[in-house]
């Protein structure tokens, strides 16, 4: 699975994680805290720059934009039928700005950068006893690393249903799929306890 | 949280994931696919139970997070919690434990196929549905300012799909209660 | 290396999977045999602590067993099915990991991966996806992972199970290269047929006890 992040030396790919998501969080707030329509185009304007400032082919940079901005385009849209145009404005200036510096995070951002951050955040929820803050990053490393094993055992299945002369339905596949998925727990965990990786360490 | 369970929590994860990569899959009487991985979160409830399920999907959003394009259209990264249609992101959390919650308590071992399934369904309406969409619309209406009623009324189209894919999380939930059962089991 | 079995034994229930037996085992090289529900596994897993005993205690080096910390750390365990032992997309992340959570620093676990991965030329390996490997190829990261930590004893369940001839082949020649303690579950009576100890399990109990001509004779009696 190919992560989102783009290689680069711009500004932002300079910053740290942790800078990047507190300017995200502000950002988020600071939009929400007003509807002037003139600081919200520049909002736009400026993030905007930045995101195309990274570094990715405009092409690649828009494609990635395309599906949350049709959303957001949709929406606004949808809203003019119900509110006045003032409203529908606001949301799209403010949800897209938000979008392009949210997005510019993500770009430049490193997935082991981002777990770091994580696990940094879960350790004093481990104090409360809630979570283990190693345990997030097995967790992210046992999804990557199972999915293909899933997919392929999808096509396994739906080819044992052609071969049947079947059509592959949800309950036919899915139920399949999730028994002999979820089966292979047991030896997974055991794994993982024979090799002492969850002991917590002195 | 015991391996065992983390791992199945993290498998469903990856099932979810999955279902994100996956064509999606026709049901015969309609034919419109599905797409699943709104489906997966119900499934997550039904099969593996309030605190595993909630746990798939909150590794799910820490995947997006981090950067991974794993939801459905290869969509992923922070910007993906920027949409007006974040409310329905978030609430995936509370719906797998509302239906795993329910699940737990209504569906037992012993019951015949069908209350069982409607125990399923009605698990994965009050999760997949009315919780869901709770969160859904009170997001679209103050975040992306269309009000309450807009926000309702502009939902209200995806519902019917949404009952189709509690009524297959239900046939899904009972089939692997009976083939692998795993759902902890509470009065 | 020295495991001690004091009137060791496992019940569930009613249904007792392993008989209490006594014995110690020190050799380099230990084969346990028996058919599918004897106990062999049991057996196995009461070693590394996966298992614990319901009567008697396992002493492993020294140390029981049932204090988790001190038995795990001394004994690696290679499972059957080579792709759930990976955890991770990518071999060196995961033979790193297991370091990690022994707290070692950066430099010292890069180290320690290069010189496992070197140790059993699998350098190759390093930066391949789990999910496009062999079985073969899946053992041999999953003893690079397991040993990355230094066990002294490695026991392996039915290594060569799920594998073609020549990944077989493969994991036969990296079993015989190992310095370290080996006790291999296994049908693959040919992999275990010099070894100087072998156990044979059947319905629960141990049946025999002896070197491999000896020990697998005694197998095909059981058996037939």
């Amino acid at each position: 699975m190919q992560s989102l992040y783009v290689e680069g030396n711009s500004r932002l790919h300079l910053i740290s994680a942790r800078v990047k998501l507190i300017v995200l969080a502000v950002l988020g707030i600071a939009l929400f805290a007003t509807a002037n329509i003139a600081l919200l185009g520049f909002a736009v304007v400026a993030t905007g720059a930045v995101y195309f400032g990274i570094g990715m082919p405009v092409r690649a940079a828009l494609a990635r934009l395309k599906p949350i901005l049709l959303t957001i385009l949709i929406v606004a849209v949808f809203s003019l039928a119900f509110n006045p145009w003032h409203g529908a404005v606001v949301a799209l200036l403010r949800l897209t700005a938000l979008m392009l510096f949210a997005a510019s995070v993500t770009a430049t951002t490193t997935i082991a950068a981002f777990m770091d951050e994580i696990t940094l955040a879960a350790r004093p929820l481990e104090r409360l006893g809630l979570v283990r803050a190693d345990d997030v990053g097995l967790a992210v490393g046992l999804v990557v690393r199972f999915v293909p094993e899933i997919i392929g055992r999808y096509h396994a299945i739906a080819e044992a249903h052609h071969a049947r002369g079947l059509k592959v339905r949800p309950a036919t596949v899915l139920v399949p799929l999730i028994i002999l998925t979820l089966k292979d727990a047991d030896n997974i965990a055991a794994a993982i306890d024979a090799r002492g990786i969850r002991r917590h360490v002195n | 949280m015991s391996t065992r369970d983390l791992v199945l929590s993290a498998l469903f994860a990856a099932i979810i994931v999955a279902l994100g990569i996956l064509p999606p899959i026709t049901l015969g009487f309609i034919p419109v696919p599905i797409t699943a991985q709104s489906l997966g979160v119900m499934m997550a409830g039904v099969v593996l139970g309030a605190q595993r399920g909630t746990v798939a999907v909150l590794i799910v959003l820490v995947l997006v997070a981090i950067g991974l394009p794993v939801l459905s259209g290869g969509r992923g990264g922070l910007a993906a919690f920027a949409a007006p249609t974040t409310g329905f992101l978030i609430g995936w959390v509370f719906a797998a434990f509302t239906t795993g919650y329910i699940s737990e308590r209504l569906v037992k071992h012993g019951q015949a196929a069908g209350m069982q399934l409607t125990g399923f369904f009605f698990a994965a309406m009050m999760g997949g549905i009315v919780v869901l969409y709770a969160f859904g619309i009170v997001y679209l209406a103050f975040a992306a300012q269309i009000g309450l009623k807009a926000a309702f009324t502009g939902s209200m189209a995806f519902i019917p799909g949404d009952v189709i894919k509690a009524f297959v999380a239900a046939l899904v939930g009972r089939a692997v209660m009976a083939g692998y059962p795993l759902l902890p089991v509470k009065s | 290396m020295n495991i001690r079995f004091e009137s060791a034994g496992v019940s569930y229930g009613s249904r007792t999977a392993l008989q209490p037996l006594t014995l110690e085992l020190t050799e380099k090289r230990i084969a346990i045999i028996g058919l599918n529900g004897s106990g062999k596994t049991t057996f196995a897993r009461l070693i590394n602590g996966l298992t614990k005993p319901t009567t008697g205690r396992v002493i492993v080096n020294g140390r029981d067993t049932s204090d988790e910390k001190a038995a795990l750390g001394d004994v690696g365990f290679i499972f059957q099915s080579p792709q759930n032992q990976i955890i991770l997309p990518v071999v060196r992340d995961d033979i790193a990991f297991g370091l990690k959570s022994r707290g070692l620093a950066k430099a010292a676990i890069e180290a320690r991966v290069a010189e496992v991965l070197d140790r059993f030329n699998a350098g190759h390996l390093a930066e391949r996806r789990a999910h496009e490997l062999s079985g073969g190829e899946l053992q041999m990261a999953a003893l690079c992972s397991v040993l990355a930590t230094g066990p002294d004893i490695l026991i392996l369940d039915e290594p060569t199970n799920q594998l073609d001839l020549r990944n077989r082949g493969l994991v036969q020649g990296l079993i015989e290269s190992l310095h370290e303690s080996a006790i291999v579950i296994t049908h693959d009576l040919e992999l275990i047929s010099d070894y100087p100890r072998v156990l044979v399990f059947h319905q629960g109990q141990l049946a025999a006890d002896a070197p491999a001509a000896e020990a697998i004779a005694r197998y095909r009696e059981l058996a037939a």
